[in-house]
């Protein structure tokens, strides 16, 4: 498979003395085409923070990102633009639609920002949107709707530039089971479609099911991970062997903090039941 | 292209709006001020409509309006004896009370004592010789006293028709009023002194040089059409300059602020939107066209809306004030027209600054 993205030695270090902190410590990542990455991890372990180094949003403290051959750390502002443009698609978990616009709207833009205007840009953008069975609601404000339909919409303005690298922060969090799984489809399909790979970070546990690997990161640190497991309190996915255990009544239960197994510990048949419910809701077929 | 910017602005209709009229506030402002003065500038210009290249006055006299001037019969043969001079036509003119159904006007009296065989364009025989008995007057000086075309006004004890109303002159000082030469004999009553000598010189004369030989002849004052007309002039533009200035310096900034305030609001509250912009590639570039692009719909619309409420200002305020004569000039609204964009542009400097310090990164923060 062709490698789109090495990053080599990468390391972010906000603050300093006392208060420094490494969100990315020393990650090494190589996605090639066809790809489908997971990152997983704990809150404020630095996944996004690493997205954004990917995405040449950020700059490292140290290390560096090849892209397509191009070190983009090493690049000015100006000159990221472009790549941004071109090389990356970025699908955020709150949309970040531009309201003012249509949805049609929201796609030619990008696509006039690449230098591409009049029919063929509505053309490109049209066909994006009803490739996404948003044919209905080219017109509309995306203020009015559906959190999956505004998924939708950011997954075809991501993809509208053709880019190599699609960059999706927790892309399901803010949508119900069934939209969820709709877009994690739709995130499958594209990594197979084209000479591009798809990075997801997310906590969601379904995304791991179709994702060709698994990273965990914690600590700024990155690592392939084999078994995940639920903790039963806040829902996140666990590697196993980072996990807090507990056993109870015959079952062994795993927590991604003490803080959660001293919740479960507190009233466990609440979470238990809350669990069990959980997974009849994501057992239910997508429509 | 999609147009953000005028998508940007619109969000908002009713900011838009009020915006729109401060910059259209701004521009009334600018452009009455200009307008009014370009009016009052006005002033004098009969005497570079009426056909004399040159005017002979009393040594010492500064000005048609402000100080008295008397020339006799032989003042005037020797100017009409000086090579070139084609025409010497005497000149009688004053300020003069008229008498208006019971009150009183005020209004220079004018009077030119051309021969009927001189070529004078109809038009301004119409205007500037009128027969025994009748006075035209100008339309400030008719909504002023009420006079139209046949009423009877009286001067002096001699009564007369209003024969014409004239195109507004624009004196600030006092507006104009033509009578026959005979009956200024009669309101006046100097015997055969005159106040002036309009000097029509020959085709082909030089003017420089027959001025300086009528005063070198006569021993008085002359000046050329545009030096006197200027002699007026001069004293509105050394009295309302500087208070113009100021006043289209207010304008500026009032129009500049409310642009300025306008486009930072929206710059501000789209900072997330313009950080998006920049997260999926938009160039500095593509997102200084916008902000420029709303501060350009923006002063456009006020412009537009200024000049049309200009006019109509304009136009209600001389009918409530006569001396309100403004006059638009084509020039003065490209003028205008060009203080926008500036102001516009100059407006869009905090915006673009604001934008230019949006980090991108923030995009991924819920």
């Amino acid at each position: 498979m062709t490698e789109i993205l090495r990053a080599t030695g990468l390391t972010k270090v906000f603050g300093s003395g006392a208060t420094e902190v490494r969100a990315v410590d020393d990650v090494a990542l190589t996605i090639s085409a066809g790809e489908m990455v997971l990152i997983m991890g704990p809150s404020g372990s630095g996944k996004t923070t690493l997205l954004t180094i990917l995405g040449g949003l950020l700059r490292p403290t140290s290390g560096s990102v090849i892209m397509d051959g191009v070190d983009i750390t090493r690049l000015s502002e100006s000159e990221l633009a472009p790549v941004r443009r071109q090389k990356v698609g970025f699908v955020f978990q709150t949309f970040n639609l531009w309201e003012s616009l249509s949805v049609v709207e929201n796609v030619e833009l990008v696509l006039n920002m690449a230098g591409k205007h009049g029919r063929a840009a509505k053309d490109r953008a049209r066909q994006l949107l009803e490739e996404r069975g948003l044919s209905r609601q080219l017109r509309s404000r995306t203020r009015d709707l559906s959190g999956g339909e505004k998924q939708r919409v950011s997954i075809a303005r991501a993809l509208a530039n053709e880019p190599r690298v699609l960059l999706a922060d927790e892309p399901t969090a803010n949508l119900d089971s069934k939209h969820g799984r709709d877009v994690m489809e739709l995130l499958h399909s594209i990594s197979r479609t084209g000479d591009r790979a798809v990075i997801v970070v997310s906590h969601d546990q379904r995304i791991r099911e179709i994702a060709d690997r698994v990273l965990w990161l914690e600590d700024g640190k990155l690592k392939e991970i084999g078994q995940m497991v639920r903790d039963p309190v806040c829902g996140h996915a666990v590697a196993l062997d980072a996990a807090v255990q507990l056993a109870y009544e015959g079952h062994t239960y795993y927590f991604c903090s003490r803080g959660c197994r001293s919740e479960f510990e507190a009233a466990p048949a609440q979470f238990i039941q809350a669990a069990a419910e959980r997974v009849r809701a994501e057992a239910v077929p997508a429509s | 292209m999609v147009p953000v910017a005028r998508r940007n602005l619109f969000v908002e209709k009713g900011r838009f709006a009020i915006s729109v009229l401060g910059v259209a506030f701004a521009v009334l402002l600018i452009l009455i001020v200009v307008a009014l003065y370009r009016g009052w500038s006005r002033t004098g210009a009969v005497f570079e409509q009426l056909p004399g290249q040159l005017w002979v006055v009393q040594q010492g006299t500064s000005d048609p309006f402000h100080s008295a001037s008397l020339l006799t019969p032989e003042q005037l043969q020797r100017t009409a004896d000086v090579p070139g001079v084609e025409t010497v036509v005497p000149v009688l003119q004053r300020q003069m009370t008229f008498t208006v159904n019971g009150g009183e006007e005020q209004a220079r009296l004018m009077a030119l004592k051309i021969p009927l065989s001189f070529p004078l364009e109809p038009e301004l025989r119409r205007q500037f010789l009128p027969s025994a008995g009748q006075v035209v007057i100008d339309t400030t000086f008719s909504r002023q006293s009420g006079l139209d075309k046949g009423d009877s006004v009286q001067i002096n004890g001699v009564d007369l028709t209003v024969a014409d109303v004239r195109s507004p002159g624009g004196d600030v000082f006092s507006e104009f009023a033509f009578v026959s030469f005979a009956d200024a004999e009669r309101i006046f009553g100097v015997g055969d002194v005159v106040t002036y000598g309009m000097v029509v010189l020959a085709p082909g004369s030089d003017t420089a040089a027959a001025k300086a030989a009528i005063e070198q002849s006569t021993g008085q004052k002359v000046y050329t059409a545009e030096e006197f007309a200027h002699a007026v002039r001069k004293m509105i533009d050394q009295t309302f300059i500087p208070i113009i200035l100021i006043l289209v310096a207010i304008g500026f900034v009032v129009g500049a602020a409310v642009v300025g305030l306008t486009i930072y609001t929206a710059t501000i509250e789209r900072s997330r939107d313009f950080g998006v912009m920049k997260a999926v590639g938009a160039s500095p570039g593509f997102l200084y066209r916008i902000v420029l692009s709303q501060a350009a719909m923006l002063t456009g619309a006020g412009f537009v809306v200024g000049l049309i409420a200009s006019l109509v200002t304009a136009d209600i305020a001389a009918r409530a004030v006569p001396k309100f004569a403004t006059d638009f000039q084509i020039a003065d609204l490209a003028a205008v027209l060009a203080a926008s964009v500036i102001m516009g542009v100059v407006a869009s400097f905090l915006p673009v600054r604001r934008i230019v310090r949006i980090d991108p990164a923030m995009v991924f923060r819920a």
